[in-house]
């Protein structure tokens, strides 16, 4: 996926000379092209998050289009005033694209884990927050959102679904409807692959959302009579769901504890109940229970 | 004393006295750079938005009053719209919003933002090949902050020449974490380094117009809190953020020079 992004950017700049990389030492092989193409508008500046943050929020007050990109815990977790304030309260912009999402490094460890990013970013006032799940949803969102001028923020996913939806920013997607169903399951990202799976066959309701915010309220609003569980390996869905619809929600993914194993994604998200099984087996019991 | 930087200290009294708000000492520290700052850079008070201006940013966003003042008597407002200093719905809060007020590059008040928010600026500049400045005034005691240093390493090594940095030497962690050889320290961050006494409003300004060589330039100014006023200066730490009474307020502009 992260070659997509590659290709994405390549092609914006070539018809945006405002489009300017700033990486965190990371992707710099990958982008060579596009620094061998465009080098002064492509900088590998260090591995300083907090500078990085604020010199792309600078460079988007004076009608740049900075790209920062670096792993997502330490482009959100680390840096997150500087996102907040050089971003967001000043007004200036900047797109912020991360890799690493959630398990994506599931062998690194829980210091390269990031299940907190969408929130984080998500309650920032100003702040659009896109989880793309495949290449599609990822060129699409970025094409629309990065010269907007409003502080942006991307997740590259390791993995995709195959689902091919509609994509446009801040609509959510009926992936399934059942009018007698009184259950709507909602998810974000990648994992839409396995929720979609455990729920096939099932009397339920599947939403899918690739932008977390601005969440689209008035999808949302159609199943407010409905339990709504939110499944998801990442914080940031639930609550925007759980601030938007006055509806009984539950939410399936990130237990209060560190995951301190390594291994693969599907390794962790097997652990967390997050597979295909694992999540078939939490929307039988809310079925059953409703 | 400068007639102009005696002027904004007296503002800078009046107002604090009548808002109840203000770091007089850390305000005062700063006047000569802020007055250098305005005199050299390119900017027009009539068209604050020109693009042809240079950018100066306040990155100690505790000394807002200071800026609100130097702002005013250049011409950007009247100094009477700032009496309404950090109150309910006032443009001019205790630090600077620059979404609110006219002529302030950006919003600044936890510190170590503004040196890298400089750097990009810089580093956008040079992208469009313009001829244009950053001026960012940092504090010492701002230089607490890692990022500070992170965003100097980055300017050092993007050759950042067309970025300013005017260092507070005003000593403000003396009783925490000194930042002591400073200009060993800029200079070993391969920033060119000069010294000179930050209230000496003609030093500040021949360090301020040399002309570009390769390197971000940092103008260590070693200042007072307070300078000005004996008082201030003399009790420094317990004027930190206090409003004069209107019987200190005779004391303390009589005792500016």
């Amino acid at each position: 996926m992260r070659n997509h992004f590659k290709d994405i950017v390549l092609k914006l700049a070539e018809k945006d000379e405002r489009v300017v990389l700033l990486l965190g030492d990371i992707s710099v092989y990958l982008l060579k092209n596009f620094s061998d193409r465009f080098p002064d508008r492509l900088y590998n500046a260090g591995i300083c998050e907090n500078t990085l943050v604020s010199m792309a929020a600078g460079m988007s007050s004076q009608g740049l289009h900075p790209f920062v990109h670096t792993i997502a815990p330490f482009i959100t977790e680390r840096c997150y005033e500087q996102v907040k304030l050089d971003m967001c309260y000043n007004r200036a912009g900047g797109n912020i694209v991360s890799c690493g999402g959630s398990f994506d490094y599931a062998w690194d460890g829980a210091t390269h884990h990031c299940y907190t990013d969408l929130e984080l970013m998500r309650m920032l006032p100003g702040m659009e927050v896109m989880q793309p799940g495949n290449k599609k949803e990822l060129g699409t969102l970025i094409e629309s959102q990065y010269a907007n001028g409003n502080a942006s923020y991307f997740r590259i996913p390791a993995d995709e679904h195959d689902l091919d939806l509609p994509v446009e920013f801040g609509k959510a997607n009926i992936v399934l409807h059942s009018d007698s169903a009184p259950l709507t399951i909602a998810t974000a990202g990648p994992i839409l692959k396995n929720v979609h799976e455990a729920c096939q066959e099932l009397d339920v309701n599947l939403l899918y959302f690739h932008t977390i915010k601005p969440l689209d309220a008035q999808v949302l609003s159609r199943y407010a009579e409905t339990q709504i569980l939110v499944v998801h390996d990442a914080f940031g869905l639930s609550e925007a769901i759980s601030s938007t619809i006055n509806a009984k929600v539950k939410y399936h993914g990130i237990p209060d504890k560190f995951c301190c194993y390594y291994g693969t994604l599907d390794d962790i998200r097997g652990l967390l109940g997050l597979d295909v099984e694992g999540i078939r087996k939490t929307i039988l019991k809310e079925l059953g229970e409703l | 004393m400068d007639t102009l930087c005696k002027t904004v200290r007296q503002d800078i009294l009046h107002i604090s006295q009548h808002s109840g708000h203000g770091h007089i000492p850390t305000c005062f520290s700063v006047i000569e750079m802020l007055r250098s700052v305005y005199a050299t850079m390119r900017h027009d008070c009539a068209n604050p938005q020109c693009d042809e201006r240079d950018i100066f940013i306040l990155s100690k966003g505790h000394a807002a009053l200071a800026h609100y003042c130097m702002l005013a008597r250049s011409g950007y407002f009247p100094i009477e719209e700032v009496y309404g200093f950090g109150a309910f719905r006032s443009k001019f809060g205790c630090h600077a919003d620059r979404n609110s007020v006219t002529g302030v590059e950006w919003s600044t008040g936890s510190l170590g933002h503004g040196s890298g928010v400089a750097a990009g600026i810089a580093l956008t500049f040079k992208i469009k090949k313009s001829p244009r400045k950053v001026f960012v005034l940092i504090g010492d005691g701002e230089t607490n902050e890692g990022s500070v240093w992170e965003s100097l390493m980055v300017a050092a090594n993007l050759k950042l020449d067309n970025l300013y940095v005017l260092f507070d030497n005003n000593r403000s962690q003396s009783r925490c974490l000194p930042i002591t050889n400073a200009v060993e320290k800029f200079k070993a961050f391969d920033c060119e380094t000069f010294e000179v006494n930050g209230h000496d409003v003609d030093e500040i300004n021949a360090a301020l117009t040399t002309p570009p060589n390769g390197r971000p330039k940092v103008i260590v100014a070693n200042t007072e809190k307070g300078f000005g006023c004996k008082t201030l200066v003399e009790e420094v730490f317990s004027w930190h953020r206090r409003s004069p009474s209107k019987d200190e307020m005779e004391m303390l502009l009589g005792e500016l020079p």
